[in-house]
């Protein structure tokens, strides 16, 4: 179908009381499980955005077919404002859906989700604004939008064109929720921190304090020069791990997501100068592209293992020999 | 065989039957999810342009077409449709008839061939006269097919033709496309036509706005068309505005009346930048008023509006004062939506953002401008350049080595003090967020240090102009500051061997020399760039940088005359010649860039003048003379004069000469060509009269010497010779 959701699933989702932010999350975990998609868990490694984490990044690679929802903590050092600023964070989550193939109607599934979320699509002004999408340090780059509700960025919205410098095949459809931004859209509420977690705990309560504290370690205390030479030992380390020969590609793309994260801690630090930057950048693009290419090779020799698990690429229920297939 | 080669597939004298069937309306819908806006008009001209090449090759004539189209579908409406194809007989010309029979009268081979390639019997074959003599022909028959199967079995690769600035592939088919195409509908009249592209097939359903229902309905559902003519009434009826005009007048009837009810008038700036963007943004447009905190307006009106209209596309509304209402106006997608409600959210959003900035401000001005110039250090400006630093060190050198030039010793503190402030504000939390703020912001915070007024001013005005049509700086230390910026930069990546070359300029360097010639000319500054480049490279050269050599500057210098030309032609309406005429014989050391083209422009009206070429004929002739002897010599003796023509010349001359040189010292150029137009007549007599090769070699010689005085007079203004005469002039 092409139109949004019907009205009456809408006022079902909304509650008397305001809407927490685990039951945010948990109402998305419902929609995604009941679309069929494999409820992933945050990567323990620290990352960016969520696209980083293996469900995205190396999961939408190849041909087999892959859906994934899962909530992901993000760290971007630079946007740390040691908690006195009500939008920003340096510490925050993503909730991240993958579809590949891409289904027939993305929006409209998307558009559902925020309904059961008690976002009306009737009520409000939803609109999709050109966002073309690239992540050079990943070799990534895709077209979509950023989804828009009544003049709030909520969501992003990505068709991934390339991913590790490859070119997709199938394309795999990438929804990114700005879990805080929808939060304090439905709690109404100005700032980040005084956001209901559950009933009677704050976000702030959660989090102000590691805000802070990570804000003066960022700017301020991180030691240059161990993050440079921890930068430097990570790249060498993915470049030998992808050499191993037992292809320990794995391993590897844990490295390359840590030279990522080293450079960002520098960058807000003040410590890479713009000429430096690119090269920087350069740097974890060439191992995120060996990565994938090495991630590629491997699962084509296990001949592709999920193509033939009739992993479901619409709504009918997924088997349990696919999970066990991972 | 020979002759098989030459055969040309020539349609000739293709014939239009009268449509034999009625003619129909024609509708193609691409549904798909939203198209960015910058893609609009453009896109709907290419689908536009698209169709009439595919009717036009498919011999179907038709009334009107037309496209419209919204961020969700792009519609192709055709009204009298020719039903069906008109027939056609083609004319296929093949060999010459003598290469046709043999010397019995039997068809050749290559008659056979061509006969066999064009599927007909030979003995059909016809013979046709030609420009080049007598042809074998065969004239060919095409019944026209309906409309229905050529659009069928055209339409999908014409549509595989459209490109976008950027596109993108979603499924299986592999097709690429601005975004995805979620359903198509191709009617003729009321019958649907089945085509497939990129993976979709067409039908008859379309789909409304995606948040309107019908009466009754709880979701939106499909609707089927039933006639192409009724499209643009349907969809209206399905809460679509198809048709783009309509949607623009809807929305400024919208504005208006929120305007007014604010009592207050619609900022200017961007404001139709804006309306486009909505009217291609909206199937719908629904337009509403929203407030922010008065607190608020203590932010620069700059940050203001940058926060409105970069991030979330609102116009601002201003008082009869000119100064900001707190107040906005955002066209949202909704007219059937809970107003109040998206309303407070767009407020919430603004006010979000206005408090970001607001952080931003505070924080940024609890460190003064000059406290933060050190803090460049660690900005790289160019890594074969060194910092940012550096970079203010040269233009602020440069900038008082300007003042001093055009003897304004007064501003020459001024100059110097805003140059070393004028990057300063790249390390502010405020141009890291709005970088498009950089020197806006400098401005605003020079004056919060209680830096002096022109100082400020000139800290703001560095970046003029932002486009090629931009305001200029009104200051002079402004001015000088944004020419000594551009210089810079172009005199140092020229130094690391960075010119732009071809179509590539990824430093902006056209950008910045444009800028320059522009401030020169349009404020009448009078730098010699000669001088300037050489200063600047002598600066680099200094910090370690390239070398002062004469080349660099030569190199610099054509760029510079280069952007000169591009503006005289694209600004002033000059001609290349007479550019040409004019930079050639500027003096080697000096480039007056503003006195350049009042030459130039001088010159052109001369050059328009119907004296003017009846005098080049003269001038030409001895200009010829002087160059064929190599002859320097200009020390003419009256004395040895033979004739009165040569005393009229000569006493003409005497008289040019000062007035000339007076003329060009006041850059009175008109007035110094007027007087090169009274030799006319002088130098016409002098040839008529007089042959200069005289038997006798010191009346020759003096004869010479007359014409080569004349020749470096008019030189002295341009070189003539460059001037291309009315009959050959281009443009």
């Amino acid at each position: 179908m092409r139109g949004a959701v019907a009205g009456d699933q809408a006022a079902s989702a909304i509650k008397s009381s305001v809407v927490t932010f685990q039951e945010i999350i948990l109402t998305l975990h419902q929609f995604w499980k009941s679309h069929n998609c494999i409820l992933t868990q945050p990567y323990d490694t620290e990352k960016g955005a969520g696209t980083f984490n293996p469900a995205t990044f190396l999961r939408a690679i190849g041909p087999e077919p892959w859906r994934a929802a899962y909530i992901e903590p993000c760290r971007r050092p630079t946007d740390g404002r040691y908690g006195e600023n009500p939008n920003r964070l340096q510490h925050y989550f993503q909730y991240q859906v993958v579809l590949k193939p891409a289904p027939a109607d993305p929006q409209d599934l998307y558009l559902q989700s925020l309904a059961h979320l008690g976002l009306d699509p009737y009520q409000h002004d939803i609109q999709f604004l050109q966002d073309d999408w690239e992540s050079p340090t990943l070799g990534a780059w895709g077209l979509g939008w950023e989804v828009r509700l009544d003049g709030m960025e909520i969501t992003q919205f990505t068709y991934f064109q390339e991913v590790g410098s490859l070119e997709m095949n199938p394309v795999t459809v990438e929804l990114t929720y700005g879990l805080e931004r929808i939060a304090m859209f439905l709690q109404e509420v100005d700032t980040v921190y005084d956001l209901a977690w559950t009933e009677g705990v704050r976000y702030g309560e959660l989090y102000h304090e590691s805000e802070i504290q990570w804000s003066i370690y960022n700017f301020e205390t991180a030691d240059v020069d161990m993050l440079q030479t921890s930068f430097d030992r990570y790249e060498q380390e993915c470049q030998q791990l992808l050499e191993h020969p037992r292809g320990l590609v794995l391993p590897a793309y844990d490295c390359c997501m840590k030279c990522s994260h080293f450079f960002n801690v520098l960058d807000a630090r003040g410590a890479i100068s713009v000429a430096q930057r690119t090269g920087y950048i350069g740097r974890v693009r060439n191992l995120a592209r060996k990565c994938a290419q090495a991630y590629y090779d491997q699962r084509e020799r296990l001949g592709f293992p999920l193509l033939h698990q009739n992993v479901p690429t619409s709504n009918k229920t997924i088997r349990k020999k696919m999970v066990r297939g991972m | 065989m020979a002759a098989l080669k030459k055969t040309q597939t020539k349609s000739k004298g293709i014939s239009f039957r009268k449509p034999t069937a009625t003619s129909l309306p024609f509708l193609l819908e691409i549904g798909t999810e939203e198209i960015p806006t910058t893609f609009f008009p453009q896109v709907l001209q290419d689908v536009l342009a698209l169709g009439q090449q595919l009717f036009e090759e498919s011999r179907l004539s038709y009334h009107t077409i037309r496209t419209v189209g919204t961020p969700r579908r792009l519609a192709l409406l055709v009204d009298g449709l020719q039903a069906k194809q008109s027939s056609r007989t083609q004319e296929v010309i093949g060999p010459p008839k003598s290469a046709s029979f043999d010397a019995s009268g039997a068809y050749t081979k290559a008659a056979q061939g061509f006969a066999k390639s064009q599927g007909v019997p030979v003995e059909q074959l016809t013979i046709t006269e030609t420009p080049k003599g007598l042809y074998l022909a065969a004239k060919k028959h095409e019944r026209g097919q309906s409309a229905k199967q050529v659009l069928i079995s055209n339409f999908p690769q014409y549509l595989a033709r459209l490109t976008f600035p950027k596109s993108m592939r979603w499924n299986a088919s592999q097709a690429k496309f601005a975004r995805p195409i979620r359903w198509m509908v191709m009617l003729l009249g009321n019958q649907g036509l089945k085509i497939e592209f990129a993976g979709i097939r067409s039908g008859e359903v379309t789909w409304g706005h995606r948040y309107f229902r019908a009466k009754g309905e709880k979701v939106v559902q499909g609707v089927t068309l039933t006639n192409a003519a009724t499209y643009v009434a349907m969809m209206k009826k399905l809460g679509v505005l198809v048709d783009p005009d309509e949607r623009r007048v809807k929305i400024t009837a919208q504005i208006a009346a929120l305007v007014k009810s604010a009592k207050g008038q619609l900022d200017p700036v961007n404001c139709e930048e804006l309306i486009e963007e909505a009217v291609w943004g909206v199937e719908y447009p629904h337009s509403i008023l929203g407030t922010f905190q008065k607190e608020f307006l203590a932010l620069p009106k700059s940050v203001l509006i940058s926060s409105m209209k970069e991030h979330q596309g609102f116009l601002s509304l201003v008082g009869k004062d000119g100064k900001l209402l707190p107040k906005f106006i955002a066209v949202t997608n909704m007219p059937w939506g809970n107003t109040k409600l998206i309303t407070k959210g767009n407020e919430r959003v603004l006010s979000a953002r206005l408090k970001d900035a607001q952080y931003f401000f505070q924080e940024d001005e609890k460190q003064p401008l000059h406290e933060r110039v050190s803090a460049l250090d660690g900005i790289i400006f160019h890594h074969k350049l060194g910092t940012m630093s550096q970079k203010v060190e040269r233009v602020r050198d440069l900038v008082g080595w300007m003042a001093k030039t055009l003897d304004r010793d007064d501003l020459k503190d001024v100059c110097e003090r805003a140059a070393l402030l004028s990057k300063a504000d790249l390390t502010t939390g405020m141009v890291g967020e709005f970088p498009n703020l950089q020197g806006v912001m400098g401005e605003e915070y020079a004056q919060h240090d209680g830096e002096p007024h022109n100082v400020c001013q000139a800290i703001g005005e560095q970046y003029l102009p932002r486009f090629p049509d931009d305001h200029l700086p009104t200051s002079l230390p402004g001015k000088l500051v944004a020419c000594a910026d551009r210089c810079d930069s172009i005199a140092s990546f020229f130094a690391v061997k960075m010119a732009p070359s071809g179509s590539e300029d990824p430093l902006g360097l056209r950008r910045a020399a444009y800028g320059l010639v522009r401030i020169i000319h349009e404020t009448a500054l009078r730098l010699n760039m000669v001088d300037v480049f050489e200063h600047i490279l002598k600066i680099l050269a200094k910090q370690g940088v390239g070398q002062n050599d004469p080349k660099t500057t030569a190199d610099i210098i054509g760029f510079i005359l280069d952007r000169l030309r591009f503006y005289g032609r694209n600004t002033m309406g000059l001609r290349d010649d007479v550019m040409e005429a004019v930079f050639s014989v500027r003096p080697k050391h000096a480039v007056d860039v503003g006195d350049l083209l009042v030459r130039a422009q001088a010159l052109q009206v001369m050059v328009s003048q119907l004296d003017f070429e009846p005098l080049m004929i003269g001038f030409k002739r001895a200009h010829r003379i002087v160059e064929k002897e190599s002859w320097h010599d200009t020390s003419v003796l009256p004395e040895r004069f033979q004739h009165d023509a040569e005393h009229q010349l000569f006493r003409i001359l005497e008289t040019a000469q000062q007035d000339v040189t007076d003329c060009v010292t006041k850059q009175e150029y008109a007035g110094a060509l007027q007087i090169l137009l009274t030799f006319k007549s002088s130098i016409d007599d002098f040839f008529a009269a007089v042959l200069v090769n005289d038997p006798e070699p010191h009346i020759r010689e003096n004869r010479l010497s007359l014409l080569t005085a004349i020749d470096r007079l008019f030189l002295n203004m341009a070189d003539f010779s460059c001037i291309q005469s009315a009959g050959t002039e281009i443009g």
